[in-house]
């Protein structure tokens, strides 16, 4: 039971920078994902909190001990890899016990932990196969089993899931959740599928190009994505985001979108409303935000349909604005050519500003 | 009936047990020429060897080697082999340099290994300067470690520095030493080889396993024997194999430090063999050691190889 606490933390190789300035304190006990695209520094962040690389910057505390001088076989953690580096020249039996084992547990002591943790994983009656040759699910259960069984106070996994194929994933998603729930580890999860982090993280911390975006509960990155790359990079697919200006009517404030209209009057939060506006905004909202609307202020031409099942994806766009929109497959479909007419929910929209990408106002 | 003669189509296509093997039988007939070629150059001189270690033909009986039968012995040669007592000394010669140097090549070897799988400055010079022994041609070696075992050579100017007296041992005069200046050489010239072979098969033991292993709490020893070791079990067993076969064919390196001597002191299986037929000229008695030694190293190699495919099989 450990609360991880980053501070500060960096890493370069070289004249590259991994990561920057990373803030971010994991609770006791919670499930923690850090998402974001290859490269973007959540797999180096992971390997300092083991130690198999050292940061460069700042620090890293459990329980506000720091650690970085304690070598990475005492820090107490375990390690999912994305392969599982199951030692493959021995039983499943001494994959269990290979952590014990160089603890010095003793043989009883161990025997017990083992075939608990064998029952607790289902692993009981491959205990003495070679684990060579054992398929993807049972080296996925036997890598955690193997890290469990030593009772770690964090968890750290890998993208464990990237090598499984679509239909297992959601089978393992939600038996991670059932086991993160027994064990009640600090567990930090990597992995770059937003799937993955939203159906399973208390909290997700997105990541890109080696800096922390932003933290929060998978809702609330959803509903406010501080900055406009966790708004396209959240959500399938992302959030709309379109250039505009903004204009004043008799309703209030609103965004002139050029040759998409424009949006209805702005609902704009307290704080949005005392900071100002600046001249120019980006314009974002949800795919499933589009109501269609033959009254709507807005409109878009559609350039393509693309049907998966029970909803259909339009690709709209013209004059360099694009858009998407999903919409349930019950009402009408406009066919390819047909100019979309549409409106959105004013809370539903979300402004940043054009330089910085940062949100404006927070919650609108 | 569109559908149904698609269905037919398909079947068509579907190569039949029969069909496949047919085929196999034409490509067992196609392939049977090369088969016999390739059969014929691969046994034909052990069959030649066998012929002849059966007679007791040499060059200078006049009569080609195809009409060696009219000096038909049968299995005499085998017979006095068996009680050649220069030949069991020649084993045993050959033995002992083999129970001491390959262990040593590989716990050098592998000692070394170690030291180069991480990364430290300087690595690559050291590790290009170790590989040169290896690249000395075996003649060369020997002429150069011929000068270093010299009574007045740097060998014994070394000694004497540490001993502080002044040492002359004539190494490649003393029966006693000149096994042990021999040995020294076959160290010397082929630890990296070693080193090498073990190298490779250490940097590909993964990287994860190994970090799987300390971040369970395993110490470098433990992740060595248990982890690292274990995984570099083929590629021990070949690198002993082939050191082990290699010895058995020294001998340009000894011939010229020692020429087998002095007596025949350092006289291991090669350098009989090649006393016997360019000196004695009987090839008739030569042909049957060489099937001798032939058969001791097929067992070497088929226990080598069934070792390595269990190794296989634990993957």
């Amino acid at each position: 039971m450990t609360q991880i606490a980053l501070s500060n933390l960096g890493k370069k190789f070289g004249s590259f920078t991994a990561l920057a300035q990373m803030n971010l304190t994991i609770g006791d006990g919670e499930f923690v994902a850090l998402l974001g695209p290859s490269g973007c520094g959540k797999s180096t962040t992971m390997n300092m909190i083991a130690g198999m690389v050292d940061p460069t910057e700042g620090d890293i505390r459990f329980d506000d001990r720091s650690i970085l001088d304690v070598p990475m076989s005492r820090r107490g953690v375990g390690f999912v890899f994305q392969n599982y580096a199951i030692f493959t020249h021995m039983s499943v039996r001494e994959n269990l016990a290979y952590g014990l084992r160089a603890q010095g547990v003793s043989a009883s002591e161990r025997n017990r932990r083992v075939n608990a943790m064998a029952d607790l994983l289902q692993l009981t009656p491959m205990l003495d196969r070679r684990a060579a040759g054992l398929s993807v699910n049972i080296l996925q259960r036997l890598a955690i089993g193997r890290s469990a069984v030593v009772e770690p106070a964090i968890f750290l996994l890998d993208e464990p899931l990237s090598n499984v194929d679509a239909a297992f994933r959601s089978v393992m998603r939600s038996e991670l959740k059932a086991l993160q729930r027994q064990f009640s580890q600090t567990l930090v999860y990597v992995t770059h599928d937003q799937l993955e982090a939203m159906t399973m993280a208390d909290r997700i911390a997105v990541m890109d190009h080696g800096k922390l975006l932003q933290v929060g509960t998978p809702l609330e990155i959803y509903n406010n994505p501080q900055d406009v790359f966790v708004a396209r990079f959240i959500g399938s697919p992302g959030m709309n985001i379109l250039e505009g200006t903004i204009a004043s009517s008799d309703e209030g404030k609103l965004v002139d979108l050029a040759s998409a209209g424009r949006s209805a009057p702005l609902a704009l939060s307290d704080r949005a409303a005392s900071q100002g506006l600046p001249e120019k905004v980006l314009f974002g909202f949800r795919p499933e935000q589009v109501n269609p609307d033959p009254n709507g202020t807005m409109a878009l031409p559609v350039n393509f349909v693309e049907r998966i099942g029970a909803r259909t994806i339009l690709h709209l766009g013209g004059d360099g604005l694009e858009a998407k929109a999903v919409l349930d497959n019950q009402i009408a479909m406009p066919s390819i050519g047909d100019v979309l007419r549409f409106s959105i929910d004013p809370k539903m929209v979300r402004l940043f500003d054009p330089v910085s990408g940062i949100a404006i106002g927070g919650d609108i | 009936m569109n559908g149904v003669s698609v269905k037919e189509a398909d079947i068509a296509v579907l190569p039949q047990d029969n069909a496949g093997s047919e085929e196999k039988r034409l490509g067992f007939w196609l392939t049977l020429p090369a088969q016999c070629l390739v059969l014929f150059i691969a046994v034909f001189p052990i069959l030649m060897q066998l012929y002849i270690s059966m007679t007791d033909w040499s060059p200078l009986d006049g009569i080609p080697w195809y009409r060696a039968y009219e000096l038909w012995i049968g299995f005499i040669n085998y017979t006095d082999l068996a009680s050649d007592s220069r030949f069991w000394a020649a084993m045993w010669r050959t033995f002992l340099v083999m129970i001491v140097c390959v262990p040593i090549q590989f716990l050098l070897g592998l000692g070394l290994a170690v030291l180069f799988v991480d990364e430290f400055p300087g690595k690559r010079w050291f590790y290009s300067t170790l590989l040169i022994p290896m690249m000395v041609v075996p003649a060369v070696a020997g002429y150069m470690f011929f000068l270093l075992f010299q009574s007045g050579g740097p060998v014994n100017d070394l000694l004497s520095l540490f001993s502080a007296s002044p040492v002359k041992i004539a190494w490649l005069s003393d029966p006693s030493l000149a096994l042990v200046a021999v040995m020294a050489a076959d160290i010397w010239q082929w630890t990296p080889l070693m080193f090498l072979i073990l190298l490779a098969g250490m940097i590909s033991v993964p990287q994860d396993q190994q970090m799987a292993a300390v971040l369970l709490g395993a110490s470098w020893g433990r992740r060595f024997f248990t982890i690292v070791l274990p995984r570099m079990k083929t590629i021990i067993i070949i690198a002993l194999a082939i050191r082990t076969i290699e010895i058995f064919k020294i001998f340009d390196t000894l011939y010229i430090m020692t020429g087998g001597g002095p007596g025949v002191a350092t006289e291991t299986i090669s350098v009989y063999i090649y006393k016997v037929t360019q000196q004695d000229l009987i090839w008739g008695y030569v042909a049957a050691i060489a099937l001798a030694i032939l058969i001791v190293l097929s067992v070497i190699s088929a226990i080598a190889i069934s070792r390595m495919s269990k190794g296989a099989n634990a993957r």
